[in-house]
Parts: C-alpha cells; structure tokens; sequence
C-alpha cells in the first residue's frame, strides 16, 4: 500500500512543489502540511522537511523551524522509528532540533557551518556527485555503492561537530549515508568536487537508528533525466546526452531512487 | 479646462501665482523634482492650489520614471507591439504570450525592469528590490514566476574607481542571490560588462517569466462588473512605511553623489514574499472558483498612490480609499508619505466586497500574514467607484480629489533631438599575433568566466530547469510538467557596437537575442526591452535614444515571426538619467531580452563540442565590419564606426535562423553557438574549453588565420556530422548565406591554427583557466 507522507510546509520553505511531484511519483501520498495546522504523528508514515529558507534563517538556518509545534510530532514519529527525510533547509531544521544525528535528550551534537574551504566560501549552487556509502540508514541500503550526480544550493552546508563520536560516526560510515566524490568516486573532501568541506565529505548525515536523515543536496532538482546537465560526467551525463526527445528525458534521474526508497520504506511501515 | 473637483481639498502651494524662485523653494524644500510648469498645469487643471497629498502623487506619476514622458511617443513611434499570439501587450506590468499545447493554451508571462540608481547608492538593496518588484510584475498576472535573469553593466573593476566599483558589484550579486534564492525563483542566465563609463553609475536590469494556463490571466484593472456590483481596493503585504519614498521621481534626475537619497532606496523581504506568493496561489484559486472577474497589480513606484489610480484608470473608473484604514509605520505617517512609500513586498486586489472576507482570511489567518511580519496582511484600503476621480480621505478629511486621468495620462514632453551623421565604415585590425590576442582576452574582464558571479544563484530550484546559466547561449525552463515544450530566454545589448553605431548596434542586440534563443533550438516569440540611456535634456542622448529605437524596430521587423509580423516586443522600462563622471551621459545602452519556444526540448542544443572528426561550420555572412569589436579595441580602433544596417542584417538573420532551427530539429546540428565578442576564433574557443568527456576536445581552424575570424555578430558556428556537411552548404546558398568548414573537432584540448607560415597551438585549458580565475575573488 502506497506510505502517508507528510510534506512540512514551514513559511520561507520554496521547494515543496517539485518535492511533493517526486514523491508522488514514487508512490506517495503527500499531504502538504501548512503552517498553522496541526501535525498528528499517527496520521503519517513519513515525514519531509523540503528546502527553502524557512523563517528566513533567523537566528540561524532551520533555528527557529527547530522549536516550531511541529518537533514533537517528529519526535514521536522519529521514536516510532519512522522515516524522516530533512532535505537542505530540512536537514539544517534535523540537525537544530537534534533529531539528527540523536542520542540522550535529543542535544545538539552537529552543526551544519557555512561552507568552507579554498574558493568554497558563500552560497554555492552547481552539480556535485555523491555515492551511497553503507550506514545505519536501512532504507538507504539498497542503494548501496551507487554514484550519481547532484546539485547542491547552500551557504551553510558544512557538516561539522565538535563530539568526537559524531566526528567518528560520520568518518567510519555508520551516521553517513551519502558522501561527496569526483566523477571517478574519489573522496571529495578538499578538492574541487568538495563544495563545502564538510566532515568526511558527509553529503547527508543520519541518526543513529538510520530513520532519519539530514540531506544537504537536492535530490529532487535530479529527478528527471531532463534535469541533468548534458555536460555532466559519467553514466548519468552520457545517458543525458543520448536521450534526444522530451518523452526520454522525462525518464527517472538519479534523485528519484532516493525518493524510492524513502516512499517503500514508509509504505512498509504502514504494513 | 479647470475642473471643479475637490473644493473641499485645502490647497498648500499657490503653484498658479507664486513666482518661479518660490514655486521653486517651496517644491525643493519638501523633496519634491516636479517642475515649476508641471506644478502650474497641476493647479490650472484643478482650478485651485493643490494640497501637498496631490503634489506628492503628481511628483510621482508625472515623473520619468511612471509616465515615460520623454519617451513614450517615440516608443510608439519605432517599436512594433502587435501579434497575433500576444495575450498582454505593452501597458500593463508584465507582457504575455499564448503559447498553444496539447493541454490547451498556456500562458508565458515576461517583465523587464531596471534598478539602476538604487543599486549605485546601495548596492545590496537596490539590486535585491529590483528583483522583488519584477517578480511581482510577473506574479500580478497571476502566473507562477518561474525564472529571473539579469543584465548587469559595472564598472572597471581594475580601473581608477575599482575599491568603489568592487563595493557596488559585490552588493548587487549578493542582493540579486539573497533575494532571488529566499524568494525560491531560480537565475535562468543574463550577463555582465565591465566599463569604466559605468564606474559611477551601475546597470542593474532584471527580467522575470511566469507561466500559467493562458486562461489565469488576470489583468491589472477593475473588471467592467465593478459597475454593478461593489468592489474592495484590497491592499495585501507590509505595512507602508517611509522606506522608498519618492524612489519614482528618484529614478528621474542624476545622482550628485552624495548620500542623500539612501532614503529613496527600497527594503527587501524575500521571505515575506514567499509567503505572499504561496498564499497568493490559494487566493487566485478561491476567487477563480467563484467565477468573479477580479484585478490584480503590485505596489512599485509610486506605491498607493499609483496602483490604485492606474488599477481605477485601466478600465475608467474612480477610487476612493481611506488612509486611516491602511497599517502605518509610524501611526502617523504623514498622508502625502503613506500616498507615495515605495515600502516594498505589496500587491492590490480589485474584487467584489462579497468576497473580500474570504480573501482577508486566506492571508490573514490561513498563511498568517500578520505574524509573519509586524503589521503585515491583508485590509480594505477603499472602493473603487463610477465617477472617475481620485479621492484620498485622512484623519477624516479629505486631503486629495483629482481627476484619475490627469494622473495616468497626464503629461508628455518632446525634448530636441540631434541625431548622429552616419559613421564611416572601420579599418581591419591588424593582428601581429593572434595567438597572443587571444591569451590576453582570456585574462581580461569582458571575456572572463561569470561562474563566480552565478555561482551565487540558485538556478535549479523549481526543477524545471533545461538549460542553465553558463550552459548554452540562452537559459530554458519546462513549460509544464509533463510536456515536451520547452520555453527558451536570454539577454543581449553589447556596449562595443553601441557606443559604435547606435543604430547598428540595437540592431545587433535584436539579431543577437534571436540568435541565441534559435543557437538552443527555440523559435523566437518576442522581445522586451530596458532602454538604459543618459539626461533626456541633452539633445545627442535623444538622438542616440532615436537611433537606438529605430535600430530596434528595424531589425525586430525585418526578423518577424512565423505566419508573418513582426516581432513583438511585448513589455519594457526606460531608464534615463544615467551619467558617468562630470554628468557626462552613459553611451547607449539598451538591453533586449527575447523568449523563445522549443517545441520538443530533447532538440535543445549547446555549445558544447560532441565528436573528434566533425567540421564547425560558419554559416552567416561576412561584412568587414569591425566597430565596436574586441579586435578593433585590442589594436587601438575605438570609438565610432558603422555597422550592419539593421533592416538587412534582420533579415539574414532570418535566413540564418530558419536552417539552424532546421538542422537541430533534425538532429543534425550537435553543437551550436552564434559568433559573438571575439569573432568565430573566440566562439569556437568557448565552445571547445567546456567540452569532453571524459578526454578534452580541441579545435584544428582549417585556413590560415585571417582578420574575418575576429569579425563579430556575423553568424553561426555549428556542429554537424561530416555527412551533412554537404546540404547544408546547398541550402545556404539556396538562402543567399555563406556556409563552410572553419575547423574541425580534434581530440585532445587544443587548438590549432596556422599564422604566416607558422603551425601554432595553445593548450585551451590554460586559457580556461585564466578566464575562470579574472572575476575569483572580486565578487564576494
């Protein structure tokens, strides 16, 4: 049966259209939670926070979302083990509230720091490439080892913490679903595919139970085949520059496994 | 004809009998640019002294900026604004095209603005505010705002003013990305040039796109209903406060300077915005299943004052509103200031009172306006009404009753005209060595990367992006989701052939934009234009404004569109009084924006080079006409000189489009770029420095270097298959255009060329590299 996904409308939020349009197309049904109503645990098997800027980055980005009525809804859901997906602004609002990466009392125990790094400063937008690397994330799994190409908007992107076993989480694999690489799947980190030196090259961070995760590139934007730049490198910018025809290029990109799996997981829960 | 209105109104200024030194006093001393004769027709229109509310509002409308009084006569004059696909055509905030798919008929909405003064005098939030208004041209519409690009002209940011020039180029980068980014509206191109003629007075010009059905149009005026039935001036957004004040008669006189006008810049809020727009989607859907015609336009300059008489004045009604009902920051914001503020992030909803409830609650309640910012929401402003004055009521009187004609159609002004003689035709550069002529443009501003520009713009967001910027020679969004079609828009106005040959030059800005949009696949559909020119009062800047408009419409005409007229331009701003140094004026310097459409976008084409062995052909034709190039600035041949007539060079242009659309239709054209800046040499540099993967690709030029190939805006250099090399020669000649190998696709990054006797090449990622790393670290 198709997963109850609750899509978390925070004002200043501006990518919740095209996010809702992937995960129904995976098989969802998105409610669009608007501010202002209230959000009942139960009534959902999954959970997005969709990219933007909400409350305008007050105080810090995703501060203020992260006291919002909504965080004890997601408490209870993240308890009940269900999946949570933050995606960049969403994961800024994971990270503030401590739901990601978890632990005694939900602390804050991760910060998502302004980019960083030589000619990395600033708000960033270009395609970067992540790989699926093995972590405590199980809906992630079976995307294990795959590589594709993504882009990335963000100022503050810069996975970092000051726990040592945070640091250790995200380096060894468990808390670190998705890493930064360059097109030949070397890690990013430092060099020119890096677009923000985030510990461990960490393009996402999870908690430590794997339900929730705390996604700074945007999935959603790749998509569609369409969406992939036709110079990008590799299989997936090859595959681009082969379609030749709209009704081709409406093809999945590689963002939409994520949706996938993220949707079947939900749906699963439900079960 | 004097008019008897408003005898209730106390008069302030004796504009009829005072002498013009007082007149002069009395208008300068509250802020005011409204001119003594201005002043004296206000008051002989009325019958009676104006009360300041109305000297405020004539200030505002009776400026350059609102009433386009140099201009709008010669607009007419030159520009063609007539098509049969055209939904909204110039004179309301944004211009629309029908675009027919099997879905129906959809909607391509199109704006055009500059931001000029507000972004030299504070960089950040003049270029952030110019963004929000021309976002909300296109969102009054109704459409959903699917793109900005932007066109930006600074400064020499290594000349004598650099410190000052980085400072204003910083803060407009950051202020179109603060903005645009929050805002969730992605960068879908534009450009940037670099002269020391802008070091004192930027070019800050925004273009939006918006699409919807083609039935969700709603028009900037009161519906005819109002005449049966009543309806609310509804004023949604943040309170008014004195930020902005007098921006519109701001925008219409020189900047001295000094930082007395910091006033008149707008404060913008991206994230209320947002929310503004989101709730905006609710509204438009309640009233449009209420089947009432309602009206819809945006706050911009002239604030209250303006959107409530031209939404009253559209359809010939009147306006009555009440300024103690408005939100005021302070509460007692003086009437003429709550009448002009150009606070920013404001719409107004003409709509029947029986809805009004309805639509408060959406924003107020629903998206929660009011706690979204302090005193923002939505409240009743006034009643649009039958007797076609304007009438303003304010702690209980009334402090201004006009007639709204006067107000929206109220003043012209024809300033003397001296057009330039013909310049003479230029000498062909001669290149020493163009080996080293290229490695020094690739180290230069004009020819440098803006990747550290754009960097900084979200261009993904929305998912609809096709093409993006730095991709290909226009950007290109989805239509709609699901469909094939794919919606193509860029910028052009190249500083070079313009301050050579006006004329010629506006005539290469059409025929470049058209280029562009067809070097990606798209039929060009229209054109919208930002005329960014000196003081009007100088008869050689009217000249060149002639000539530019008469370049435009030439080449526009002669380029035309399938099933015949021309192409339209369909929305546009003047921009005058921008001076350089000793109130000298800038040169010319228009900017054209074009749309185009794409049929299938899996047929959208870039620059990018595909296939070791193919010929690059040029297809075009070759002129010898060098004014305004880099190579003729390279060797010292500035300044003047004549360009291609731009009735003839339209018309090849034509010709040109028409077979490269053809090939990429057929999948026979891979790669396509228009020669630009730096001649088919450079052009064919720029295609092969991005391409490859994953072995660079290298460019072997077939004959010896000649100065043709530095010749610019003559044509196209295309990528096709050896075997289809043949035909398109054959249909060339059929079409009168020269067509034939100029080089051929290599392995490995280089580029080959022969010079004298000598066999030459230059490693193309060493150029690459010097033009990423010119504009690194200027921009923040």
């Amino acid at each position: 049966m198709s997963g109850r996904i609750a899509l978390l409308r925070f004002p200043g939020v501006n990518c919740e259209a095209e996010t809702a349009l992937v995960l129904e197309r995976a098989g969802a049904r998105v409610d669009w939670i608007q501010f202002g109503d209230v959000l009942d645990p139960d009534d959902y098997d999954g959970f997005v926070l969709p990219g933007g800027f909400s409350y305008e980055d007050r105080v810090r980005a995703g501060a203020v979302a992260s006291r919002s009525e909504w965080m004890r809804a997601l408490e209870t859901a993240d308890e009940a083990g269900k999946p949570i997906l933050g995606i960049c602004n969403g994961a800024q609002v994971l990270v503030e509230s401590g739901i990601v990466p978890g632990g005694p009392a939900r602390a804050v125990r991760l910060a998502l720091a302004a980019n960083g790094g030589e000619g990395r400063g600033g708000y960033l937008c270009r395609w970067v490439h992540v790989e699926v690397t093995l972590s405590a994330c199980p809906w992630l799994r079976s995307l294990d080892g795959t590589r594709w190409p993504v882009p990335v908007a963000h100022g503050e992107g810069r996975f970092t913490s000051l726990d040592p076993e945070v640091i250790a989480g995200i380096e060894t694999g468990s808390l670190c679903p998705l890493r930064y690489v360059d097109p030949e799947g070397k890690l990013a980190s430092g060099g020119p595919w890096d677009p923000n030196g985030a510990v461990g090259s960490a393009a996402a961070v999870c908690n430590e139970r794997g339900n929730a995760v705390a996604l700074m590139p945007h999935p959603e934007r790749a998509a569609w085949l369409r969406q992939v730049p036709e110079g990008a490198p590799g299989e997936w910018g090859a595959r681009r520059r082969s379609a030749r025809t709209a009704a081709a290029l409406e093809a999945p990109g590689p963002g939409q496994a994520l949706f996938d799996a993220f949707v079947h997981a939900a749906s699963g829960v439900r079960v | 004809m004097p008019s008897s209105t408003g005898s209730l109104v106390e008069g302030a200024l004796a504009a009829a009998s005072l002498i013009d030194a007082d007149l002069e006093a009395g208008l300068r001393g509250r802020g005011l640019n409204l001119k003594i004769d201005e002043a004296r027709r206000l008051a002989a229109a009325l019958g009676r002294d104006p009360a300041w509310p109305e000297l405020f509002l004539f200030d505002a409308m009776w400026s350059e900026h609102c009433s386009y009084k140099s201009s709008r006569h010669l607009l007419k004059k030159y520009l063609p604004t007539e098509g049969a696909h055209i939904l909204v055509g110039v004179g309301e905030d944004a211009g629309v095209i029908r675009v027919p798919t099997a879905d129906g008929d959809y909607a391509v909405v199109m704006a055009h603005e500059s931001h000029n003064h507000p972004s030299q005098v504070l960089a950040h939030e003049g270029a952030a505010t110019g963004v929000g208004g021309i976002i909300r041209d296109v969102a009054c519409m109704g459409a959903e705002v699917i793109g900005i690009l932007d066109a930006l002209r600074f400064g020499d940011p290594f000349g004598a003013n650099a410190a000052r020039v980085r400072t204003v180029m910083r803060g407009v980068v950051e202020g179109i990305a603060h903005y645009g980014d929050a805002v969730g509206v992605p960068n879908l191109g534009g450009d940037a040039e670099f002269s020391p003629v802008y070091d004192e007075n930027v070019l800050v010009n925004v273009v939006a796109m918006g699409v919807c059905r083609a039935e969700d149009i709603i028009h900037s005026r009161v519906p005819a209903a109002a005449a049966s039935e009543p309806y609310d001036l509804i004023l949604v957004g943040k309170p008014t406060d004195s930020s902005g004040l007098g921006g519109a008669s701001f925008a219409s006189v020189t900047l001295t300077g000094s930082q007395e006008s910091l006033g008149a810049v707008q404060l913008p809020d991206p994230f209320l915005k947002r929310v503004l727009l989101a709730a905006q989607q609710d509204v438009q859907r309640m009233l449009k299943e209420s089947g009432a015609e309602v009206g819809f336009k945006d706050l911009g300059a002239g604030g209250i004052g303006c959107v409530a008489s031209e939404i009253a004045a559209a359809s010939g009604f009147g306006v009555e509103i009440d300024l103690d009902l408005e939100t005021k920051v302070p509460d007692d914001l003086p009437a003429e200031f709550v009448l002009v503020a150009e606070t920013q992030e404001r719409f107004a909803w003409a709509v029947p009172a029986r809805l009004t409830p309805e639509v408060l609650r959406i924003y107020n309640e629903r998206f929660g306006l009011p706690r979204m910012y302090p005193g923002a929401g939505a409240r009743i402003l006034g009643r649009f009404a039958g007797h076609g004055r304007f009438v303003v009521r304010h702690g209980g009187r009334v402090v201004a009753d006009v007639p709204n004609e006067l107000i929206t159609s109220g003043i012209s002004v024809h300033h003397p005209v001296r057009r330039r003689a013909a310049p003479a035709p230029l000498a062909t550069p001669a290149v020493q060595d163009v080996l080293a002529l290229l490695e020094s443009w690739s180290s230069s501003p004009a020819a440098a990367s803006r990747r550290p520009i754009y960097r900084f713009y979200d261009s993904e967001v929305k998912g609809r992006a096709i093409l993006r910027p730095g991709e290909a020679d226009a950007g290109m969004f989805l239509l709609r989701w699901g469909g094939p079609e794919g919606i193509a828009v860029t910028v052009d106005g190249s500083p070079g052939p313009l301050e050579a040959d006006p004329r010629g030059g506006a005539g290469i800005a059409v025929c470049e934009v058209c280029r562009n949009l067809a070097a990606t696949g798209a039929e060009p559909l229209a054109l919208t234009d930002c005329l960014n020119f000196g003081n009007p009062e100088d008869p050689d800047v009217m000249g060149e404004f002639e000539d530019v408009l008469e370049g435009l419409g030439q080449a526009a005409r002669a380029f035309g569109v399938k099933g015949g007229g021309p192409l339209p331009f369909i929305s546009g701003n003047v921009s005058l009084y921008n001076q350089r140094s000793g109130a000298r004026s800038i040169p010319p310097s228009p900017i054209v924006a074009g749309v185009g459409l794409v049929p299938d976008y899996g047929s959208a084409t870039t620059p990018r080079l595909k296939q070791p062995g193919n010929p690059l052909m040029f297809l075009g034709r070759r002129r010898g006409a060098f004014a305004g190039s880099w190579a003729a600035a390279s060797v010292g041949l500035g300044g003047r000189g004549a360009l291609p007539d731009p009735a003839e060079l339209g018309a090849q242009v034509r010709r040109e489009v028409d077979l490269v659309l053809e090939g990429i239709r057929a999948g026979r054209v891979h790669a396509a770029h228009d020669v630009a800046e730096g001649g088919a040499l450079w052009t064919a540099l720029e295609m092969a420095m991005d391409s490859g993967d994953p072995e660079p690709l290298g460019i072997a030029v077939e004959e010896e270097f000649a100065p043709w190939m530095l010749e610019e805006h003559c044509g196209f250099l295309l990528e096709v298959s050896p075997g289809d090399s043949g035909e398109l020669q054959r249909r060339a000649r059929e079409s009168g255009l020269e067509c034939f190998a100029f080089a051929r696709i290599i392995p490995g990054g280089t580029l080959r060329l022969r010079q004298g006797a000598i066999e030459r090449s230059v490693a193309l990622a060493t150029l690459a590299e010097a033009r990423s790393s010119v504009l690194k670290g200027i921009v923040p």
